[in-house]
């Protein structure tokens, strides 16, 4: 059985897993009996280290940085993700704080855990005002053009502002930009875990021109779904939604990465 | 767990799904969280590095209106733009009931809520502000599940417990909370046709009152409001099936704010955890002086303002 993490400091974890317990019911499972799942609420270290796999949902994220920070878990969740590398997902400001470099974050900066190799613009569309609901294709998702558009709420969100080289240690040019924060860099412990890690960051959907009437900033291309290895992001918020099919193709590829590194291991 | 708040809202505000879907969202990335008064950009910056999901700007606490009395208002428009230029968290501003002008002001103002307040002076005595048109959100206090359904219902997207604001005393906040889980529990095991009777008791529309009855919950985001003081009391309303807390008066009129108020943002998100709760409540310097709630007369409160 494979366990799920949801990071419950803060924000909209509840309704992850919801979704997760929905998506699980459409996968089959590999005995009748014995189910494939198993989703719980992390808050601390020790509920962490029995986690397969996490999902960081929307929320603050400064909020969450500083409570993960103070109850010991920043260096546990980047141990996870960075090190064991194992499959994890943000939305929103999952997103945010699974980026190597982000900007536009509170004076003084934020922590962040990293595992993206990207920059991400927080707040890209503007205040809550500039918060839009648009039906988007996703490829990644299903391929067929005809395929149900994925509604896709974002609040208050962030973009990913540029692709940024995989490096060992940290972004040192990123370091350098003004007002931008960093990632602390993380070795993966082992070859299946370096495996893990995988190549360059994929782009998985761009928003089209338009999606955002109410708002200046979206001119179309912005990039809202990625992936590098077993780190996976999304600007928007499918935990929003009564619509379980991201949770189910990120369940599947959860079970491919765990039974890839059981095997390699 | 029957508590949870369902991934959407059933519940759309005159046919408007998406929006009240983002409006309703904003209040989902903010459970967990403390929600803090500050009345400068100053106490923001504090209240952002505690750890706060939001800040409310106003010109005085409740504890400072309460003091001074007078006619108390929407806060300066340049004050709540010097605090939304200081934090990146979202920020949020009062109006008084039924003043739907300061209303427009503030969604011209960009703020990211507005909270339909029983803290300032009413400025209608028979009508609450029509929200559902704004694009702005909205969140309204409630002392019984009819007051809560009833500004679902003209809009809010989000609701809080009056509590007895600028206090420091949670009695009310815990009365107004049991008083709200009660009516859903009795909701909750009425037929049909008792339904019915039960919205027409609790003036509200059936088909909302319906849809709690199932959720047995509230059907958007409900934060503990009004008294709150410590991490204790922080973790009090949580446990009694609260979504998040704001903090009034109860950090800034405290002895060490700071503090207090980033041990209220741990135990808000650790509130099942009486060991991070002792923990936390160390040493935190004098909380706010405070006033008892059951000396008071009956007029003194604000609690009882809109209905």
């Amino acid at each position: 059985m494979i366990t799920v993490g949801v990071l419950a400091l803060q924000g909209a974890f509840s309704e992850h897993i919801q979704l997760l317990r929905q998506a699980a019911m459409t996968i089959k499972p590999a005995t009748p009996e014995s189910p494939n799942f198993q989703f719980v609420e992390v808050r601390t270290q020790d509920e962490l280290s029995k986690c397969d796999a996490l999902i960081i949902p929307g929320g603050e994220s400064t909020a969450i940085s500083l409570v993960a920070a103070r109850s010991g878990l920043l260096e546990p969740l980047r141990d996870f993700v960075k090190v064991e590398r194992k499959p994890t997902w943000g939305t929103c400001a999952g997103l945010i704080l699974l980026a190597e470099s982000a900007n536009r974050t509170k004076k003084g900066g934020q922590e962040l855990i990293g595992g993206l190799d990207v920059r991400v613009e927080r707040n890209h569309f503007g205040r809550q005002l500039d918060s839009f609901a648009t039906d988007l294709k996703l490829p990644f998702l299903d391929p067929d053009v005809d395929a149900k558009p994925f509604k896709s709420v974002f609040i208050r969100a962030p973009v990913v502002e540029k692709i940024l080289p995989h490096k060992e240690g940290i972004q040192t040019e990123e370091a350098e930009q003004v007002d931008t924060v960093v990632a602390p860099s993380k070795t993966p412990k082992d070859d299946a875990a370096k495996r893990m890690l995988g190549g360059e960051v994929e782009i998985l959907a761009t928003l089209p021109a338009g999606s955002a009437s109410q708002s200046a900033a979206a001119k179309g291309g912005d990039v809202i779904a990625i992936r590098q290895g077993n780190v996976f992001g999304t600007s928007f918020h499918p935990e929003l939604t009564g619509d379980p099919r991201i949770h189910t193709w990120w369940l599947e590829r959860v079970s491919e990465q765990v039974k890839m590194k059981s095997t390699t291991a | 767990m029957a508590t949870e708040l369902p991934t959407t809202n059933g519940h759309t505000a005159n046919g408007e799904t998406s929006n009240f879907q983002v409006k309703a969202g904003l209040a989902r990335m903010l459970k967990g969280g403390v929600i803090m008064d500050v009345v400068n950009a100053e106490q923001a910056r504090i209240a952002e590095e505690a750890g706060a999901v939001a800040v409310m700007a106003l010109e005085r606490v409740p504890a400072d209106i309460r003091s001074q009395g007078g006619v108390a208002r929407m806060s300066d428009p340049a004050l709540i733009s010097s605090i939304m230029a200081t934090v990146t968290i979202p920020v949020m501003a009062k109006a008084r009931i039924g003043h739907f002008v300061e209303c427009q002001i503030l969604e011209a103002l960009g703020v990211d809520y507005i909270d339909e307040s029983e803290v300032l002076t009413p400025a209608d005595n028979t009508y609450h502000v029509e929200k559902s048109g704004f694009k702005v959100p909205f969140v309204c206090g409630c002392r019984n599940l009819g007051e809560a359904l009833r500004r679902i219902s003209e809009g809010a997207a989000m609701i809080r417990t009056k509590g007895e604001a600028g206090t420091g005393d949670v009695v009310e906040a815990v009365k107004h909370m049991r008083t709200v889980n009660t009516q859903i529990a009795r909701a909750a095991n009425m037929s049909t046709e008792e339904l019915r009777a039960y919205a027409r008791e609790l003036e509200v529309p059936f088909e909302l009152l319906q849809e709690t009855a199932q959720l047995k919950r509230l059907p958007v985001v409900n934060f503990a409001a009004g008294g709150v003081a410590t991490p204790a009391d922080a973790a009090l309303m949580m446990q009694l099936g609260c979504d998040g807390v704001f903090v009034g008066s109860g950090i800034f009129k405290s002895g060490n704010a700071a503090k207090r108020a980033k041990a209220i943002v741990q135990a808000v998100t650790h509130y099942k955890d009486p060991k991070v709760l002792a923990e936390v409540s160390k040493d935190l310097g004098e909380a706010m002086v405070g006033i008892n709630c059951g000396k008071m007369d009956e007029g003194e409160k604000m609690a009882g303002r809109g209905w």
